[in-house]
């Protein structure tokens, strides 16, 4: 494993280049080794799907599927901390009741002002 | 009125001795001869209201928009799911159509009923082939929690609405719409009636989806097949919002002080749906939130009870249906080549099928209510009444537009423009069944630019 070469679609990682590192150990240079032997291999697999002239489908991303699994069911995984009991205070309990207090007293004071037949009707809705 | 109920019952039938070759084209052929039927009950030359009258189904303007909506979709909906069930057996092709078929009847006889108890039962009942539907065809293994909260939560929110309905026949004696309307005012001075008034309304506001009550639809709509999805987001909502109309007429005056928790929660539904919407990773999840988020400007409409908001109620539901279903059908179009609904795998589509971009362009700008078309009429009235009613909703609805905006074109630039992505390039040419399902969606629309008064109500 030694003398691992850039190959045409897997280039050579600087850390196995013996010109730019020279005060690595042996079995750190091995472990990069088997780490660029591993990627090469992912990249050469999704080269030959890709290029593939009979695929009809989407080449398979388990990385993307993981992903979207996540954002999809963060529920299991919900704690009730600070931070998120404050978020759901401030988006979802505090804006009912300030809206509340906002239209209850608008409404009750237009509506005082309609029963005493002072409110101005600049623009009429329906004619 | 049976013109069209009985041909549609016929159709059941049809499906099942037609030749396994004739299948979807009779299915298709039909449907779309009662679909222009129906278009005859668009004419109201009654003055009382009250159409197509017998003693049990009958037609208003209320209903017939909603009515006309739900014919013109069983054709779209033949025409969505052919590509999908082409490999199943024939028979299961027969019992999915048959499925949709029943959906439809009982949706005529829901919008068309007279008397509440009918309008009840057939609400109900349309949540079996739903549940069917979505269950049995649906494409991942979520569907059958999709369906499990799709019925509990509708069948939790209507079984007060049996109780009620059954307490108002007790101490009116009638539930037909055609008296209940005429009825001096009910004496509802009581705690109890407090609670008879919130079986009423909770019903519909579940179903509508009232924003505390909606984490059904996220699950149902992206877990149904195309048609499931197609009539729920077009139809089946829209019962929720029909159903409101209809009793809020005799629930005055309690409705002035018990209805601002829910405007409240509609309204900040509207913004907090939107705002969920630009997270979303999956296509169908984004168009199912954004209904949200239109039904809760639609319960606003209704909740406030003036004529320009109910009319801008029924405005947006009509033009939302067509908008919504047709933003499902072209989310079904990439799923069916990629087999996958996030968005990040379907990007730039507008260098691979330029055609397709053009109607999700034209829809992607109906979803966020481009004038003249008659979202923008819908949304603009019952814009206008929420501020005539609180100066201060126009904070909410102003922002909830915004984002509206912005999701729509997020939606629009993530899957149409940008670089395309490599593995797409191998994916099937556009078919004219799906160029022809689109034109059939937007037609309606186009049409309904110079005559909304077609689709306003009998409020103006």
């Amino acid at each position: 494993m030694a003398d691992y070469k850039a190959a045409p679609l897997a280039s050579l990682p600087k850390t196995l280049d013996p010109n730019e590192y020279f005060n690595l150990s042996p079995e750190h240079r091995r472990a990069e080794e088997a780490r660029a032997a591993v990627r090469a291999n992912l990249k050469r697999q999704y080269q030959v799907q890709l290029n593939n002239p009979h695929r009809k489908e989407l080449v398979d991303d388990p990385a993307l599927t993981r992903w979207v699994y996540a954002r999809a069911n963060p529920y299991p995984h919900f704690r009730a901390t600070k931070k998120t009991s404050l978020m759901g205070a401030m988006f979802g309990v505090f804006p009912l009741f300030f809206f509340y207090y906002v239209f209850k007293t608008d409404r009750d004071r237009k509506e005082e002002q309609i029963k005493a037949g002072t409110l101005v009707r600049k623009f009429n809705l329906t004619s | 009125m049976l013109m069209v109920l009985f041909p549609t019952v016929m159709l059941l039938p049809t499906i099942w001795l037609s030749p396994s070759t004739q299948l979807w084209t009779s299915a298709l052929a039909y449907s779309v001869a009662i679909a222009l039927i129906s278009l005859s009950w668009l004419c109201f030359p009654m003055e009382t209201g009250w159409s197509s009258v017998n003693t049990f189904i009958a037609t208003d303007p209320l209903s017939t928009p909603l009515l006309v909506l739900t014919c013109w979709l069983l054709p779209l909906m033949i025409l969505a799911s052919q590509n999908h069930m082409a490999e199943e057996p024939i028979n299961r092709q027969r019992t999915y159509i048959s499925l949709l078929i029943s959906l439809q009847i009982f949706l005529i006889l829901a919008f068309g009923a007279t008397e509440m108890i009918m309008f009840y039962i057939m609400f109900e009942a349309t949540l079996i082939p739903t549940l069917i539907i979505i269950t049995r065809w649906g494409n991942q293994t979520e569907r059958l929690n999709a369906g499990v909260y799709f019925l509990f939560y509708t069948l939790a929110g209507s079984l007060p609405l049996l109780v009620a309905l059954l307490l108002l026949q007790n101490s009116t004696g009638s539930l037909s719409f055609l008296t209940t309307q005429l009825f001096p005012p009910l004496q509802l001075h009581t705690e109890a009636s407090k609670f008879w008034w919130a079986g009423c309304m909770l019903a519909f506001l579940v179903k509508m989806p009232l924003y505390g009550a909606h984490l059904w639809l996220p699950k149902a709509h992206v877990e149904a097949p195309i048609a499931g999805s197609m009539i729920l987001a077009a139809v089946l909502l829209k019962l929720g919002g029909y159903g409101m109309m209809r009793i809020i007429i005799i629930l005055d005056p309690l409705t002035k002080q018990l209805s601002y928790p829910f405007i409240i929660l509609a309204l900040w539904g509207v913004v907090m749906t939107g705002s969920i919407c630009l997270r979303q990773t999956d296509l169908k999840s984004l168009i199912a939130y954004s209904s949200v988020s239109h039904m809760g400007l639609v319960a606003a409409g209704i909740l406030i009870q003036t004529p320009w908001g109910f009319t801008g109620a029924l405005i947006l539901m009509i033009a939302h249906g067509l908008t919504s279903s047709a933003l499902f059908c072209l989310a079904n179009t990439n799923y069916e080549r990629t087999h996958s609904r996030t968005m990040l795998l379907a990007r730039g589509l507008q260098m691979v099928l330029p055609l397709l971009a053009t109607w999700w362009f034209m829809f992607t700008l109906a979803n966020l209510a481009l004038p003249p078309l008659p979202n923008l009429m819908g949304e603009l009235m019952i814009i206008t009444s929420l501020f005539n009613w609180s100066n201060w909703t126009l904070l909410l609805t102003g922002a909830g537009t915004l984002i509206t905006a912005s999701y729509s074109l997020h939606m629009f630039l993530t899957t149409q423009r940008g670089p395309t992505t490599s593995p797409i390039l191998a994916i099937e040419p556009t078919h004219t069944r799906e160029h022809l399902l689109m034109t059939l969606h937007l037609l309606p629309l186009l049409l309904l630019i110079f005559k909304p008064t077609l689709i306003w109500g009998w409020a103006l």
